[in-house]
């Protein structure tokens, strides 16, 4: 691995004379923006710590060397940004597809591929890691493609319905005003008619 | 139009043009008459003789009902006799017309494409996938899997099942690398239920397969099997559809290992039976059955029937229907009874069977509107209307139990006196309590006789003998099942009853979801459940001991099911009294004694669940945080909504669902800033549809600093970036 490491803390505009701070921020921000940063990538599965712990840095280095420019926005902030583009242009990289800010499908192509190649498996050391890449970790980056199923091939099934005869019209009783109400009394008619004939 | 050549399909991808002339039709015809004649013939003596004996004891209005409810209940008995009296027979001397008869083996299945579809609903995916898993490693050893794919069909409501379902199934192509191979899909709508679901795949991939096979979401097929019946198809180009016999298994419980004991050992006889009537006009039961593609998509779309619930509007029960409809169109359907490698579960406890029975009941039900559709075929007419007497008898067993005891409260409270007058049958020199028990003992025998013609033909085949454990223990095993079923009876029949009366009213009886306690159900479920069926045995039982303690006893074991059915309910459930059985050697099953490998394969890998899984609860809204939060799920989850967009008919249902405007977004800032809890279940499901939302959510919720954020993400993200 060849990540600045210690670019972090030396390189310009890491450190300032203001104790207690890192780039112009204190030193809690930091950390939180550590922390965001550090889950992100244990979500990715990067479970090796001192890799993820260069990766970390890595894109702290460069949230460090934005975030003098940009008092407003909180270093988490400044961190999670720069995660995601670092993420991103690294899958247009190895993917060789160009980052667009229109379509954030390269993200989800780019988590995608590392799936389906393993990478928290077989690759982690390979993330984030600027070219070249190994031959196998790049066919298998560029050439997986989860299919939910099959080219499609389109037809529509069409009902015939049922000739029920005459009792297609028993069927549109329901639709009589009343019909329910008229059972039931009906039905209560027949019952005291029964009562009687069985009583007597 | 009966033994013509099956209506022809617009055939590109047909199969070999082998002719198979069908079965002449008065073949056929006298084998539905002399097997029905006899059913008849038994059940006009014995109405007879019971008709006889309420003659002997005074005509009565009440009496004429009860004769015609006894004729229809004896004529239902008598067609089970028949169906074990001739299944027994056939088995015994062989039964020449059976569609496993042919030399199929040696058809070969080059240029053959299988599709084995799964469809689901808000199932258990752990066990649906892994039956499908034992299904595919079977299948794969046999060498033929390039001719199969695999589909899951999806109509699951619930968003959590819905993201756990995608997870596993990627966990399952890479574990089985079977990419390409094994695929997924989940409707947008559930329309049609799961006969719309299986449309919906005919319509998307249906005429890239020349067959499909439906699998229940708790189906597993030996690979073996599946080939033969690809086989069996190619070897007969007139035959639309082959169903083979599920054997029930992996039941744990005393309730579910006495159901696939009398499973196995019965079915066989009572589906050689039926074969022998129904020959190539066969039934459908909705699963484990292989389909021509073709002609099943050109005939069997199911209509709309006309009127409201419970009869008209969408058909239930799409099963029985579709075979009738390939029938009608000359395609022959059959049984293939003596193939094994088709299994399927039972339900665990009591309850359950009855929620099951339930939904049955109510489609079966509806078949009474299909009964009158031109064009169908006698015989599947009969399949449609044993279907529904078989619910319908039910009710009537309560109304002539209800009939009889009226008489005699009649009798007792008018103060009429009981002379009996001589029968019509004076040869016979009986009293009236020697007639009544003859005809007592008659209708036992023919209940009972299909048990002891299956016990018989167990005797005489050493193999399946010793696969029940040998016949001693099977002996005592029918012996329980019958004390068993005999107590179960009475439950089935109060059930049936509110089934049939509230499905006619079109009352909507709602149940909640069963609470399994980790060995059965519980008793205060069972209570909840069965209080109503105890109260009804107590308060008969005491009325009965008033009315007539002679006849109270002979009422009692109608009374006990009742009022032990709360017990009964929660005992028979428990896995620990089944597995007590077993260990004494009861009820045993093939499949238990001599395990297939694929049930062995099922059986291991959910024991490996059952240890390794996670069983705290978790979190509600658990798979929104998940396809939201996990990098990959999320990934999965949008790579399939986006794949969707590929069908332009998925396309348009996407649209009208609203998926891609600007209220999703809107929809998505709530989700975000509220919480899952604070919008509707449709709102939420509406996001989760969306492949830019999710794909969104996914940036934001890593983006966001944590306070722009409700506290129901900062948790859930919590949980994400410690979890392993």
């Amino acid at each position: 691995m060849d990540l600045p490491v210690e670019s972090a803390i030396t390189g310009p505009g890491a450190l300032t004379g203001v104790a207690g701070q890192l780039a112009g921020r204190p030193l809690e921000e930091w950390n939180a923006a550590y922390a965001k940063v550090e889950n992100y990538f244990h979500a990715l599965r990067i479970r090796n710590k001192a890799l993820l712990g260069q990766l970390v840095l890595r894109v702290l280095e460069r949230a460090m060397k934005r975030a003098p420019a940009e008092p407003d926005h909180s270093a988490t902030y400044i961190a999670a940004e720069e995660m995601d583009r670092t993420v991103t242009e690294w899958f247009a990289a190895v993917l060789q597809a160009p980052p667009t800010n229109a379509d954030q499908m390269l993200s989800t192509r780019g988590r995608l591929a590392l799936l389906l190649a393993d990478m928290p498996g077989k690759w982690q050391d390979q993330f984030l890691r600027p070219p070249p890449w190994p031959e196998e970790f790049v066919s298998a980056m560029r050439e997986t493609y989860l299919r939910a199923g099959p080219d499609f091939q389109l037809s529509k099934m069409s009902a015939r319905p049922f000739d029920l005869g005459p009792i297609t019209t028993l069927t549109n009783l329901g639709r009589v005003p009343y019909l329910k109400m008229s059972l039931a009394w009906t039905l209560f008619v027949l019952f005291l008619v029964a009562v009687f004939y069985f009583t007597h | 139009m009966p033994g013509a050549a099956p209506q022809s399909v617009p055939a590109s991808d047909q199969s070999p043009p082998l002719v198979v002339s069908p079965l002449p039709r008065v073949y056929r015809g006298w084998r539905v008459f002399i097997f029905y004649s006899s059913a008849l013939l038994l059940t006009g003596l014995v109405s007879m003789l019971f008709a006889d004996l309420l003659w002997r004891t005074g005509w009565s209005a009440s009496r004429t009902v009860l004769l015609v409810v006894f004729v229809i209940l004896f004529l239902l008995i008598a067609i089970g006799c028949m169906h074990g009296v001739f299944g027994f027979f056939l088995r015994a001397f062989g039964d020449p017309r059976r569609i496993t008869q042919t030399d199929y083996r040696n058809q070969s299945m080059a240029g053959t494409s299988t599709a084995i579809v799964f469809p689901i609903y808000n199932e258990n995916i752990v066990r649906v996938y892994e039956g499908l898993r034992a299904t595919f490693e079977s299948l794969e050893k046999t060498g033929q899997l390039e001719h199969f794919d695999f589909f899951i069909l999806s109509d699951s409501t619930d968003p959590d099942k819905w993201v756990e379902e995608e997870r596993c199934w990627y966990e399952l192509i890479r574990e089985l690398d079977a990419l390409g191979r094994i695929y997924y899909r989940r409707r947008t709508d559930n329309e049609g239920r799961k006969s719309g679901n299986v449309r919906d795949f005919l319509n998307a991939w249906g005429r890239r397969y020349r067959y499909f096979l439906v699998c229940d979401a708790d189906s597993v097929m030996r690979g073996g099997t599946l080939v033969d019946l690809v086989k069996l198809m190619e070897a007969h180009p007139t035959v639309g559809l082959i169903q083979t016999v599920p054997a029930l298994v992996n039941a744990e419980s005393l309730f579910g290992r006495i159901q696939q004991f009398s499973n196995r050992l019965y079915a066989p006889l009572f589906i050689a039976g039926l074969n022998y009537w129904a020959l190539n006009l066969g039934n459908y039961w909705g699963h484990n059955a292989i389909i021509r593609t073709e002609p099943f998509m050109q005939f069997c779309d199911l209509p709309q029937l006309p009127g409201h619930k419970p009869f008209g509007g969408q058909i239930l029960s799409h099963d029985f229907v579709e075979a009738a409809l390939l029938s009608r169109a000359n395609w022959e359907v059959w049984l293939a009874y003596d193939l094994e490698g088709s299994y399927e579960e039972v339900p665990q406890g009591m309850i359950e069977n009855a929620q099951r029975e339930r939904r049955w009941c109510q489609g079966n039900l509806q078949h009474g509107l299909v009964l009158f559709a031109k064009g169908l075929r006698g015989v599947n007419r009969l399949h449609l209307l044993l279907g529904i007497c078989g619910y319908l008898a039910g009710p009537l067993w309560l109304v002539f139990l209800l009939t009889f005891n009226w008489i005699h409260w009649y009798q007792k409270y008018t103060g009429l006196s009981n002379i009996t007058v001589h029968a019509f049958t004076p040869y016979l020199n009986l009293s009236g309590i020697a007639h009544a028990f003859l005809v007592f003992v008659i209708c036992m025998a023919v209940l009972f006789l299909p048990k002891v013609l299956a016990l018989i033909d167990l005797a005489f085949d050493w193999e399946r003998r010793r696969a029940f454990g040998g016949l001693t223990r099977t002996t005592v095993g029918v012996v329980g099942e019958t004390v068993f079923s005999t107590l179960h009876a009475p439950l089935l029949m109060l059930w049936h009853t509110r089934f049939v009366v509230t499905n006619l009213f079109g009352v909507s009886v709602g149940w909640s979801q069963q609470k399994r306690g980790s060995d059965g159900t519980t008793w205060l479920f069972a209570i909840r459940r069965h209080w109503g069926h105890t109260l009804i045995g107590l308060v008969w039982g005491a009325f009965m001991w008033q009315l007539n303690r002679y006849l109270f006893w002979w009422f009692t074991p109608v009374f006990t099911g009742m009022v032990l059915s709360i017990p009964l309910s929660v005992w028979t459930s428990r896995r620990s009294l089944g597995a007590r059985a077993r260990k004494l050697g009861l009820f045993l099953t093939p499949e238990e004694t001599l395990p297939p490998v694929e049930l062995v394969s099922l059986r291991s890998q959910m024991k490996i669940h059952e240890i390794t899984d996670d069983t705290t609860p978790r979190r509600p809204h658990a798979g929104l945080a998940e396809a939201v939060l996990d990098p990959y799920v999320n990934a999965i989850h949008v790579s399939l909504l986006r794949e969707k967009r590929l069908n332009p008919v998925y396309a348009e249902q996407l649209d009208k669902l609203g998926v891609g405007r600007e209220t999703v977004r809107v929809l998505g800032e709530r989700l975000l800033a509220e919480g899952p809890a604070e919008l509707a279940p449709a709102d939420r499901i509406l996001i989760m549809t969306d492949a830019h939302a999710m794909v969104w959510l996914h940036q934001q919720t890593w983006l966001r600093p944590g306070e722009s954020l409700a506290p129901w993400w900062r948790t859930a993200i919590q949980e994400y970036s410690h979890r392993d």
